[in-house]
């Protein structure tokens, strides 16, 4: 799912080509596939350009007291008093200058930029709850409901607005915009305008327990029409039945799939389970080895996940599959 | 200072160290407070009811009554010092007991109205009974240091007048005028519901 | 003093009958000179240090590559947490203010030992008793696990329901204690007990450095000790302060936390500051540059912490205006910075510098102070902090600000107040060799954490997927931790072994400018023979003020050669006030501690009676503590 060469073309600058040529991810923050992004790119950049500058000419300032270590004078003459006014200079006028512009151009203007669009103003709404350890999602205006896959039409300003079930998790897309905690009580915005179709990762920035570190998100931008016809078909409840198993075994106490009796609303809405390309929050592929694996023994596969060990039969793993596989 | 060397002991003319130990105690907890008050508003910012339906606003009168009873002490405690810098033992001793009768009378009476409202509004009833609670507890608290300081000065005062005890007293004496101010900014954060 | 007259031979002899403590084990825990104590704190925090090491090791092992399953989450958890909060609270803060403040603090103003020696014991022991209590909790694997900011409501009884994150809150609440104490302790000190002549123009600016910290600590703690009191009356009795259900908020947790966590920052690097501006001007060979202007900043940057916190907060939604504000604040706080960091550089141009083990390490401090510091100025550009914050680019910041910049001066000044303390001189070659050793391990170890930081990792995850590029960086920061334990272990070779057989140092091997040289190594009980005159902040290099020292000897001139006594100064302009007795030797200071730190136990079980009993018990010590009445403390 991840372009392979993408980083070297975007990391021009000071041979950090080289450190970051062997990567192929799609979670990197230089990489911005939004305007938004692009804007924090240009800050990191030009914050970066003069930081090299003033951090070369403290390197410099170290060797040069190493290199002239006999001389008592500093290198362009003067004494005491010429010091005191470079540190004054160098130490106070200077960084308050440089600062003062940074603070302008990337706390002022660069804040409105970036910002999420006010409530009523964005092209689209998507509520994302955090959950232990997984993402909800559910579009504003529709009754679709899926997990831990958003798909959002490219151009388009989108504001997720942000929730949790239970601890602070941050959402954060590191290619589209900045990171969006995830407070109990609070819902929060950000923006997510993507220029590009293409699927973008992100994993939970904020500590929130034992599978913190399988807490991942994707974000697939597509164009309008394809994001309609996705849109239209998510927010269909499925026809048929599922199998006996689904509610004795416990699969419906916690799971819902719209259009059955399974309303459970502790773990992912499964509706159209098949559909999605992953699962356990982009732990798995969506395969059904994996969903078979993943029945027989979750713990194993995401310790700490709040999916019990259901003790099923094999015979049990192989119907639940085929039921989930053709929820699409 | 004009008392004369005859009269008390050489105690140098800077604050001693004790006092401004002290002096850095009660910054610290100076912060304690501010914090705490700061909480109690940020929490109120959040509630829509501040006490939350069902719960009575603190009461005004005995409360503010005992606070002003406890503040005199703070003058009790100036005159026990001012003594005892004089070597004045026995007056000194009794300014300390009466500061102590009354410190020890509003604790008692404090602490039997607490655990009343911990009976009628439990501090896991709402944040309000929590901040609330917790606040006045973490005061008693300081007024019960305060009162172990003036029970061992009274203990320490009632065989003789070292350049120690004198040392106690007064860092003791400025602990009191601090506690009291703290308890009347307390008294006024808890009463801030009745205001608006 | 070879040529000593017999009075001056009779003084001496009183000074050190005078001064003497009991001999044995027993000496040090009834102990309270202040060089003892800080040699306890030294030894102390350095096996933290160690634990904190080890913590840190295991987990970059565990992250060397993708799916790695060396340690499980729950494990990882524990350690992650435990290391910042070792490193942290056990070995950076008692280290600094514990061990170097302690040990050179008094040295460095002529005085004879701390304001109040019984309450330094009291700090080290409360100290001891907080580190095993909180270490205890490996024992029933039980460690706090909620990361060392320790967000509710990942730290309420509902998602935490073990003894965890009690360790965590009673722990801290405990050692806070003895920082606090600490704190007074230290402030009171360098307020009274500046040798005579020793105004405030002309005082070290390590101490200078040690009193900004010593206040940013005395008026920060309360705020987390505050914070830890809610979450255990939350977790323990049902309190409400953090849970929206009856009114509470999360965020007044990181509020709370930040107010503290901030100002946290500067106390960490204030005294490896101090540390700098100590062994610059000796290497250099001429005093600091802009002298007054480094000790204003020292003590603004402590200010201006403290109006920082929230920029720890961008990203959880606080309104826009607000942000705007701090992110004001956290371009401020550089000033005081880069004033020192020219400070430094133009001095050591300005010098003849000697670029010995200790000045080395002094610049392995300055390139990776502004290494973090640059990347530390990237966080108050809001935008890019919301982008950045919570990843591995936030980790590397920080390791270079706390481990480049507050651990190199540290084993600089390990190195460079050796032979002070020891009386022996370290191995200079092995010392460069281990800077170098422990240099390059630094930058490896964190330099890769930026880029696979901005590739989208973000913190305290235990394991990561494969192909997303973080493998191949995640093993070179391995790799840098194993290279960089190696450099520390040379250090602690090098000290081991010349401990025992460094060749003899004498009183001054570096012709260091501050009074702590200016007396023999190591320093008898009482630290100076006589209390030095002072006539200017370096005050060693003024030698006729130090060759009259040994004339006022003679004419018993503040020898103070009849009791167990120290001058006191008066507050701004250390004229002398008077001479005060100082308290002897004395037991109680560890029984209180071991009574409150067996209070904490029972707190933690639930035994609140019986916890009652126990401070009971620690007041009454307190009280017979005092029933030894010196004349002053």
């Amino acid at each position: 799912m991840t372009p392979l060469s993408r980083h070297g073309r975007l990391l021009p600058a000071l041979g950090l080509v080289v450190l970051l040529a062997g990567c192929g991810g799609n979670e990197n923050t230089l990489d911005p596939h939004s305007r938004a992004e692009g804007k924090i790119t240009q800050i990191f950049w030009v914050v970066f350009g003069f930081s090299a500058f003033g951090f070369g000419v403290v390197v410099f300032l170290l060797f040069l007291g190493w290199w002239r270590r006999s001389k008592e004078t500093l290198p362009f003459g003067g004494g005491e008093k010429a010091a005191t006014g470079l540190v004054v200079g160098a130490g106070v006028a200077l960084p308050i200058v440089l600062l003062v512009a940074l603070f302008v151009y990337a706390d002022l203007f660069a804040m409105k930029a970036t910002g999420a669009p006010p409530r009523g103003s964005a092209q689209l709404t998507i509520d994302v709850t955090g959950h232990q350890f997984w993402w909800e999602v559910r579009y504003e205006g529709t009754s679709a409901v899926t997990a831990n896959e958003i798909h959002v039409p490219t151009n388009t300003r989108v504001a997720i607005v942000t929730h949790t079930a239970d601890v602070i998790h941050s959402f954060w897309i590191p290619e589209l915009n900045r990171k969006m905690d995830m407070i109990p009580g609070q819902s929060n915005r950000v923006l997510i305008d993507a220029t590009k179709p293409g699927v973008y990762a992100g994993h939970c920035a904020e500590f929130c327990g034992l599978q913190h570190a399988h807490m991942v998100v994707l974000v697939f931008a597509q164009p309008r029409a394809a994001f309609d016809r996705w849109l239209a078909r998510e927010s269909k409840p499925v026809s048929g039945s599922p199998p006996p198993e689904f509610t004795t075994k416990g699969c419906a106490d916690c799971h819902q799939v719209r259009g059955t009796q399974a309303k459970g609303h502790v773990g992912p809405d499964l509706t159209h389970f098949a559909s999605r390309t992953t699962l356990g929050a982009a732990r798995l592929t969506n395969t059904r080895t994996n969903v078979a694996e993943w029945l027989r023994d979750p713990q194993g596969v995401k310790p700490g996940n709040k999916m019990p060990d259901l003790g099923l039969s094999n015979a049990d793993v192989q119907t639940l599959t085929s039921y989930l596989e053709s929820l699409r | 200072m004009t008392t004369s060397a005859a009269t008390t002991y050489d105690l140098g003319h800077a604050r001693p160290n004790g006092w401004w130990a002290m002096v850095l105690f009660v910054a610290g907890e100076t912060t304690l407070f501010l914090m705490l008050f700061a909480t109690y508003f940020y929490l109120r910012l959040q509630s829509r009811h501040w006490p939350p339906p069902g719960v009575d606003k603190p009461a005004v009168l005995v409360p503010s009554l005992l606070t002003a009873a406890l503040v005199a002490t703070s003058f009790a405690m100036q005159r026990a010092w001012r003594n005892g810098r004089l070597l004045n033992r026995v007056a000194a001793l009794r300014w300390l007991a009466l500061a102590g009768i009354v410190q020890g009378g509003y604790l008692i009476w404090q602490v039997h109205d607490f655990v009343d409202a911990c009976h009628k509004e439990p501090p896991s009833h709402s944040a309000y009974s929590s901040i609330h609670l917790t606040m006045l507890a973490i005061d008693h608290l300081h007024v019960f240091l305060g009162i172990l300081l003036t029970a061992w000065l009274l203990m320490r005062f009632a065989t003789r007048i070292t350049p120690y005890r004198l040392r106690t007293l007064q860092a003791t004496a400025f602990y009191w005028h601090a506690v009291n101010v703290i308890t009347v900014v307390v008294l006024l954060v808890d009463l801030s519901p009745h205001v608006g | 003093m070879a040529v000593a007259s017999p009075p001056v031979r009779r003084r001496i002899d009183r000074l050190e009958r005078i001064w003497a403590e009991r001999p044995g084990v027993l000496g040090w825990l009834t102990t309270v000179d202040h060089k003892r104590i800080g040699l306890l704190y030294f030894w102390t925090t350095l096996v933290f240090f160690a634990a904190g090491g080890a913590e840190a090791l295991a987990m970059r092992t565990q992250l060397s590559q993708p799916e790695e399953k060396a340690i499980g989450p729950a494990t990882y958890d524990q350690l992650m947490t435990m290391h910042g909060v070792t490193m942290i609270f056990f070995f950076i803060i008692p280290m600094t203010t514990g061990a170097f403040g302690n040990y050179l603090v008094p040295l460095m103003i002529g005085a004879r030992d701390m304001a109040f020696p019984r309450v330094n014991a009291l700090s080290y022991w409360i100290f001891l008793g907080s580190g095993i209590f909180i270490y205890s909790s490996f024992l029933i694997h039980s460690a706090p696990d909620a990361g060392w900011f320790d967000y509710v409501p990942l730290a309420l009884k509902r998602y935490d329901g073990g003894l965890n994150i009690d360790f965590y809150a009673l722990g801290l609440i405990f050692n806070a204690v003895s920082s606090t104490v600490a704190s007074v302790n230290m402030i009171v000190t360098i307020f009274r007990l500046r040798a005579p002549g020793m105004s405030w123009n002309r005082m070290p600016l390590f101490c200078f450095a040690m009193l900004a910290a010593s206040l940013s600590l005395l008026l920060a703690l309360p705020a987390l000790v505050l914070d830890c009191v809610f979450l255990e009356l939350q977790r323990k009795v049902g309190f409400h302060f953090f849970d929206v259900a009856h009114g509470g908020s999360p965020l007044l947790w990181q509020h709370l936390f930040w107010f503290f966590g901030h100002p946290e920052v500067y106390i960490i690097v204030l005294p490896a500051f101090g540390i700098a501006t100590s062994i610059i001007p000796t290497f250099a060979r001429r005093k600091m540059v802009a002298f007054p202007l480094v000790a204003m900043a020292e003590l603004l940057v402590a200010f201006i912490g403290f109006g920082v916190w929230a920029h720890h907060m961008f990203a959880t939604g606080i309104s826009s205006s607000v942000l705007v504000l701090f992110g004001a604040a956290s371009m401020m706080v550089v000033i005081p910075s880069t004033i020192q960091v020219y400070a430094w550089l133009v001095t050591v141009n300005l010098g003849t510098p000697i670029f010995r083990a200790p000045l080395l390490f002094i610049g392995g401090f300055i390139t990776f102070f502004v290494l973090g510091g640059l990347s530390g100025i990237m966080f108050a550009a809001i935008p890019l902090d919301q982008a950045t914050t919570d990843t591995y680019f936030v980790v590397a910041h920080f390791h270079f600000i706390i481990f480049g910049a507050a651990v190199f001066p540290l084993l600089g000044g390990i190195y460079y107040w050796f032979p002070k303390v020891t009386g022996r001189m370290y191995d200079e070659r092995l010392a460069i060799a281990s800077f170098w050793v422990t240099f390059v391990g630094t930058a490896l170890t964190f330099f890769p954490m930026h880029i696979v930081g901005l590739l989208g990792m973000t913190r305290r995850v235990y394991t990561y997927q494969h192909g997303l590029g973080w493998g191949i960086y995640n093993l070179l920061e391995t790799i840098g931790g194993y290279i960089l334990a190696a450099g520390l272990l040379m250090i602690a070779g090098n000290i081991a072994w010349s401990m025992r057989r460094g060749i003899p140092s004498g009183r001054d091997p570096f012709n260091g400018g501050t009074l702590e040289w200016a007396t023999s190594s190591p320093p008898p009980h009482y630290n100076f023979a006589v209390i030095p005159t002072v006539r200017s902040a370096y005050p060693n290099w003024d030698e006729e003020d130090r060759e009259n020292d040994l004339l006022r000897l003679e004419d018993d001139e503040l020898v103070l050669s009849t009791g167990h006594e120290t001058p006191l100064s008066t507050v701004n302009d250390a004229a002398l006030d008077r001479v005060a007795e100082m308290p002897p030797e004395s037991p109680w200071p560890i029984v209180v501690a071991f009574a409150v730190s067996i209070a904490f136990a029972l707190v933690l079980t639930t035994h609140y009676v019986a916890a009652a009993a126990f401070f009971a018990a620690a007041v009454a010590a307190v009280g017979a503590w005092n029933l030894n009445e010196p004349e002053e403390a």
